[in-house]
């Protein structure tokens, strides 16, 4: 090498190295030569592993102290703020260097166990330190005088959560919001007191504290290269935050895997690709008469784009690719309840389903529409939110309750985890058009594209109810076919055989395809009967055998899918998002779990129909008939008109 | 794959309050295919962009823009127009020629 090119390499990595870096010194004393060096050797390895800002800011000597802790105790940090780690396990690595990890701990070997011990504690000395950026501590000044001088209540919404702060990480609101610890509503800013993102955690004492989660979780970030595809959203805070990287830190997988929760999805195990979202829609169903649904229901729509296409606004027709997260309780009874719900017993989790699905189930099944307005958040808070909302996925399960965690309260959680900004902090809702109102009021929700009704729902912005397609419908076949009903609903209560005659004689394509979505309805309406007939017989009748088989089935097969919104159950291995060191082909292993499903499916579709009575089964039969009956009629009138063909 | 067609309707029947009460409810609608597409026609035009899923999803749309003279026009039947028109370039055909060549189909 030329000399001259040596002296600026050196120079420029002395210039890497922190002003006063931190030093990790053994504290011989109790320790025997080897033992000594051992140490010594692991405090150089952990020194390595360390962020360089991390270094400058804790003091410049510490020591490491090696004491006789109980057995189940790998260290602590002292008030005073030293660090003792246990003795015993610093004999068991001198007796055997490559000594495998005790049982219990998830670190790869007591070495590994060890390292992370000490980062660990180093961790919660470094979170105690209050080590904050400028910026940060001259906000935190200002908004302690604020709160002194015009109290809680008028405080601009950058102070919330910022007044009262007395550690480095482990108090910041945005890393409450992505560790599991959410605000609650209508509690002043007041955090939940349980972690709910309980599965696939790396180590459950995460949970203990926010301070416990900040030392498990800094231990992974700088010992596992998979961290960052594990924990994206997590990885990209500490990223910040340190202004650095772990250099061991490996290249993710393209796309954040997930469960498709419809089980006709092509491959149940998909992945979300972030960089793919165009927008981001805050979906809400129109509420309905029901107990539960008289609120409306919140979710979110990702306009996914055609893998083709780049993100812009054609994506929005690209309806196949859109996903929709919905949190739901899940219910695992034939019947719903509703002190159940009140009281917290339904688990709450986050559903990511095709918008195909729910728009399905929404405005054919219960006649609601969907309103889907755009949310003004960034390329990056797109990304955020994707990375959240797949890590719940995996990670979370709540509880429901109607009033204080229900959708719109989990839906508001979700995107405060996603955007760090101080807008949506102060922002408190309970209900979905309330929490509609409150995203139009900071401008985070723009209605004003769906004003125009007609040109919404072209765009795909509006997805309307078909009760009010029925009835435009109808209006039109009562003027063709001088139809003696005067109502919808007089027509559809007629049997199908009394409809028949009537469907024989429209005129034209334009009466048919009319006649064809009324007959649908009735179909619809059929089966709706029928299911509250069967639910009643079901729920009042405990001696009809065949009933409670089918019921018992029926519950089985509840009971089975709900590794759809729990996916974490599929895989016992491994923390975070799923790897390929995870599991032995997954989409194989997903595959047997659909296919099972399935197959109960199928045998409680055989039961079905000896169910049914003679005359809903007629009714059903006479239905379909109608139906086949038009779309022949549909075809022959298309081509007695020489209608176009598609080729 | 329609095969869940019946236990999407009846099934899922058996679950109280479900069918009203689809925020609070999940796995049953997970299942949820309506039985409205079992009547679908068998597409027995073998043609490529007939058999397009993006087509075939937009039947009942298109019923409805038929039905109503062109007034009721839903995203599915935007979408598949759209997809139609990028599959054939030279094609000259009106929206309602498209429309009833998809219920034809």
């Amino acid at each position: 090498m030329h000399h001259g090119l040596r002296l600026a390499a050196i120079t420029l990595l002395l210039a890497a190295l922190p002003a006063a870096a931190l030093q990790l010194q053994p504290d011989p004393a109790g320790l025997n030569s080897a033992e000594l060096n051992t140490s010594r050797q692991l405090l150089d390895e952990v020194q390595q592993l360390l962020p360089p800002l991390l270094q400058e800011q804790l003091p410049h000597t510490l020591h490491i102290g090696w004491s006789r802790l109980p057995a189940h105790i790998m260290g602590r940090a002292t008030a005073s703020g030293r660090i003792l780690l246990n003795h015993h396990w610093l004999q068991t690595l001198v007796a055997n260097p490559q000594a495998t990890n005790l049982p219990g701990r998830q670190h790869p070997s007591l070495r590994h166990e060890l390292q992370a011990t000490l980062i660990h504690e180093l961790a919660h000395l470094y979170d105690r330190g209050r080590f904050w950026p400028p910026a940060r501590r001259s906000l935190q000044a200002r908004c302690r005088t604020l709160q002194k001088t015009i109290g809680h209540a008028g405080l601009p919404q950058q102070c919330h959560g910022q007044t009262n702060r007395r550690f480095t990480l482990s108090d910041d609101p945005h890393l409450l919001d992505l560790a599991g610890w959410p605000q609650e509503t209508g509690q002043k800013g007041r955090r939940t007191a349980n972690n709910h993102q309980q599965l696939r955690s790396p180590d459950a004492y995460e949970r203990a504290r926010p301070a416990e989660f900040v030392a498990v979780n800094l231990e992974y970030f700088l010992l596992d290269p998979t961290y960052a595809c594990r924990r994206p959203a997590m990885a990209a805070y500490l990223q910040q935050h340190f202004s650095w990287s772990p250099p061991h830190t490996v290249s993710c997988p393209s796309g954040l895997p997930h469960l498709n929760a419809g089980l006709d999805a092509e491959t149940p195990l998909a992945r979300l690709h972030p960089e793919r979202i165009y927008q981001v829609h805050y979906l809400l169903a129109e509420p309905d008469n029901s107990w539960a649904g008289r609120w409306g229901h919140s979710m979110l729509r990702l306009v996914v784009c055609a893998p083709q296409r780049q993100p812009g606004p054609d994506c929005l027709l690209d309806l196949e690719h859109h996903l929709v997260l919905s949190y739901r309780a899940f219910v695992e009874d034939l019947q719903l309840s509703n002190w159940k719900g009140l009281s917290g017993v339904y688990p709450s989790r986050l559903f990511i389903l095709p918008l195909q699905q729910v728009v399905e189930e929404y405005t054919r099944t219960e006649l609601r529409s969907l309103a889907s307005i755009p949310l003004a958040l960034k390329p990056a808070q797109i990304q955020r939110l994707a990375q959240q909302a797949v890590t719940q996925h995996w990670s979370y399960d709540g509880r429901y309750y109607f009033i204080s965690n229900n959708c719109a309260v989990e839906t508001l959680k979700l995107l405060r985890s996603a955007s760090p900004g101080p807008a949506l902090h102060s922002l408190d809702s309970q209900t979905p058009a309330g929490l509609l109102q409150a995203l139009k009021n900071r401008n985070l929700a723009d209605t004003s594209a769906l004003d125009n009704r007609n040109d919404a729902m072209r765009k795909g912005l509006f997805f309307d109810s078909h009760r009010e397609r029925y009835h435009q419908l109808f209006a039109a076949v009562r003027e063709a076919l001088h139809v003696p009903q005067q109502r919808f609903e007089s027509w559809l209560q007629q049997s199908a055989l009394h409809r028949r005659p009537l469907l024989a004689r429209s005129p034209d394509m334009r009466t048919t395809a009319a006649l064809l979505v009324l007959e649908q309805a009735a179909l619809r309406q059929q089966l709706q009967h029928i299911r509250n007939d069967l639910k009643l017989r079901y729920l009042g009748n405990h001696n009809d055998k065949a009933l409670a088989e089918t019921g018992q089935l029926m519950a089985g097969l509840l009971h089975d899918s709900s590794f759809l919104s729990r996916p974490a159950d599929l895989l016992p291995q491994g923390y975070g998002l799923p790897q390929s060191a995870d599991w032995h082909d997954p989409q194989h292993a997903v595959q047997q779990r659909y296919d099972r499903l399935r197959q109960m499916a199928g045998e409680l579709e055989q039961r079905l129909p000896q169910l049914l009575t003679r005359a809903q089964n007629d009714e059903l039969t006479a239905i379909q008939h109608n139906l086949h009956q038009l779309e022949q009629r549909l075809k022959q009138q298309h081509e007695q008109q020489g209608g176009l063909l598609l080729p | 794959m329609r095969q869940l067609s019946l236990i999407a309707t009846l099934g899922l029947a058996l679950l109280a309050g479900t069918a009203s009460a689809s925020s609070l409810v999940a796995s049953t609608d997970t299942l949820g295919t309506s039985l409205a597409k079992s009547s679908k026609g068998s597409s027995n035009a073998s043609s490529s962009v007939g058999d397009d899923k993006v087509v075939l999803e937009a039947r009942e749309d298109a019923a409805a823009f038929v039905g109503s003279n062109g007034s009721l026009r839903g995203a599915y039947l935007e979408a598949a127009l759209q997809h139609i028109r990028q599959q054939i370039p030279g094609l000259h055909a009106t929206d309602m020629q498209l429309a009833e060549a998809i219920l034809a189909l």
